[in-house]
């Protein structure tokens, strides 16, 4: 996969800030506006509104799991932990919330841009692998089915082999992948098979 | 804070009293961009004078004047003496983004304002520093945006071998596919380097629209010269054809390259009109970063840099760039934009802006779409 370097268009994206008012992250909304984005400050609670951010920045020295509307590690952005306290129990905490990047309190005015790049490239990442991952899951899973259907067609053709190709033929006429058109063709077989059973009876 | 009385003394100067403010003056007057240096000192301390002999001020400057000599690692620990050992809060000084970013650790841990009078590749915005003079979107976005509807949109990228050419070179691969075209080359040469007779032959078989130009110093001045016997020896190298263009090249260079800069084209925010003085942008970048910083000081009633922070952006400032404000969010300057083509050792202006450029150092506002349509006022 090549990715050609782009200028990072990061104008207009919205960032939320779930941390209480503290003089230790007061550059992190001064930096953020100056990157271009808009901020919106929250504490204890997220908005309702911040299921839509484009970034959550998030303490970690107070927070906990119930701040957010979503499973810990399901958060649907990008996330970047607050680090004051380096307690191994809050750092495992941030953890579990998946976080992407991290900035160590205070926030000075380097780092947040890298924080950014570093938390979208890393979430962009992470959903791509988690995708594929589901979708290899779903193939391991209809292996069986993929192998019963291999066997029906091939009791109509000279080997499996030439069951095999058929079945990938059928796939691409369907416009399917080749779990789902062996699907069908279970569920044809099937369904002819509860015809046949009463005929034979 | 209430320093001003603490650390300031009062001194006679004319007729009014004046509060004295000492203030570091950090450039370089040797090594590889010494003519930058002295352009940008000849602006602060100008500056200086000015504010000092202004009757209506009610403050005069003293320098406190420290020269790195061209060594980037020389940089921090004379910042940080001035900042220690001098009642000095404030620097004007540094040329290159190595020893800015060198400088604003000292910054930090002292509590000092840079006021940074050089062009640089943007993506930063320090609460320690101020952005006087041009980053991307002022420089290079409308120099790409200029070139490309009249030469052609086929770039060769050149750049000395550190951050401002890397990543002046990374936003100019954007522009150019931007503008629907491609980037034929890419070459860096190590700082100081003059042997550039490679180059020119790479830029001779690929023949470019045009050559985007970020060496400094003389690796620049070898190009200029090594690319002028090339467009005689093939005029399809003339700068008519295809020019050199730059974003950091003023009139402080210009007597170090002529004839060979003739026809070639910057992209600045300030080109010198025949007066007496500043006769660059550097020079103007720095002594108006001197005039804000008298602004600000007799606004805030104090030198204390949060305070002058506070109010930099309160009101545009009548400055050596002309009539500019300072944004509050990133700390740089609007300004002007003004493309140049080398005459003599001064420039023609070919197009200007209308009014001042907003800063946008993250290029977060940058649109193709709009850029690579004409926007600038054709003045001839």
């Amino acid at each position: 996969m090549s990715r050609r370097a782009r200028i990072p268009n990061l104008g207009g994206a919205r960032a939320v800030v779930l941390h209480r008012p503290h003089p230790g992250i007061e550059a992190l909304a001064r930096q953020l506006g100056a990157i271009g984005l808009e901020v919106t400050e929250a504490w204890p609670d997220l908005p309702a509104s911040a299921v839509g951010a484009d970034f959550l920045f998030f303490d970690v020295d107070l927070g906990f799991d119930e701040q957010f509307p979503w499973a810990p590690g399901e958060a649907p952005m990008p996330l970047v932990a607050l680090i004051g306290s380096e307690a191994p129990g809050r750092i495992e905490w941030a953890l579990a919330q998946k976080a992407d990047a991290q900035i160590v309190k205070p926030v000075g005015s380097a780092g947040v841009y890298s924080a950014l790049l570093i938390a979208r490239r890393a979430f962009d990442e992470r959903r791509r692998l988690a995708a594929e991952i589901a979708s290899l899951r779903e193939r391991v899973a209809e292996r069986q089915t993929v192998v019963r259907a291999v066997v029906a067609l091939s009791s109509r053709t000279k080997d499996e082999d030439q069951a095999y190709a058929q079945l990938r033929a059928l796939a691409m006429s369907w416009q399917v992948t080749l779990e789902e058109a062996a699907r069908r063709v279970v569920d044809l077989q099937s369904a002819e098979g509860s015809h046949e059973r009463p005929r034979r009876a | 804070m209430r320093l001003a009385g603490r650390r300031g003394f009062f001194v006679w100067n004319a007729a009014p009293l004046k509060r004295r403010i000492d203030i570091g003056v950090l450039y370089s007057r040797s090594g590889s961009y010494t003519l930058l240096g002295e352009a940008c000192r000849a602006g602060a301390l100008g500056a200086i004078a000015a504010v000092n002999a202004d009757p209506k001020r009610s403050i005069a400057f003293a320098a406190v004047e420290r020269d790195p000599a061209g060594r980037s690692e020389a940089y921090a620990p004379l910042a940080a003496e001035i900042l220690r050992d001098t009642p000095a809060r404030h620097l004007v000084g540094c040329i290159t983004s190595w020893s800015r970013k060198e400088v604003i650790p000292a910054l930090e841990k002292q509590g000092g304002l840079l006021w940074y009078a050089a062009p640089y590749e943007g993506f930063e915005a320090s609460d320690h520093v101020v952005y006087l003079n041009a980053s991307p979107n002022q420089h290079l976005v409308p120099l790409v945006a200029h070139v490309a509807a009249r030469f052609g949109r086929d770039a060769f990228l050149v750049g000395s071998n550190y951050i401002w050419g890397w990543e002046m070179n990374r936003i100019a691969r954007d522009l150019v596919a931007d503008a629907g075209g491609e980037v034929r080359g890419e070459r860096y040469l190590p700082l100081g380097d003059t042997d550039v007779s490679r180059l020119v032959e790479e830029v001779r078989a690929t023949a470019p629209d045009f050559v985007l130009n970020n060496l400094i110093g003389p690796s620049a001045y070898a190009f200029y010269a090594a690319y002028a016997a090339l467009g005689r020896d093939d005029p399809r190298f003339r700068p008519d054809r295809r020019p050199i263009v730059s974003c950091n090249l003023t009139e402080a260079e210009l007597p170090s390259i002529a004839p060979f800069g003739e026809g070639h084209l910057s992209c600045l925010p300030f080109i010198h009109a025949g007066e007496a003085s500043p006769s660059s942008s550097f020079e103007a970048a720095a002594h108006a970063a001197v005039t804000v910083l008298a602004d600000a000081i007799e606004a805030a009633g104090t030198d204390a840099p949060d305070a002058v922070r506070q109010v930099l952006a309160a009101a545009p400032h009548e400055t050596a760039l002309g009539a500019i404000r300072i944004d509050a969010r990133t700390q740089h300057a609007a300004l002007p934009v003004k493309i140049g083509r080398i005459a003599g050792t001064r420039f023609e202006v070919l197009e200007e802006s209308r009014g001042s450029v907003e800063p946008d150092p993250y290029l977060s506002h940058y649109d193709p779409a709009a850029t690579f349509r004409p926007s600038l006022r054709l003045v001839r």
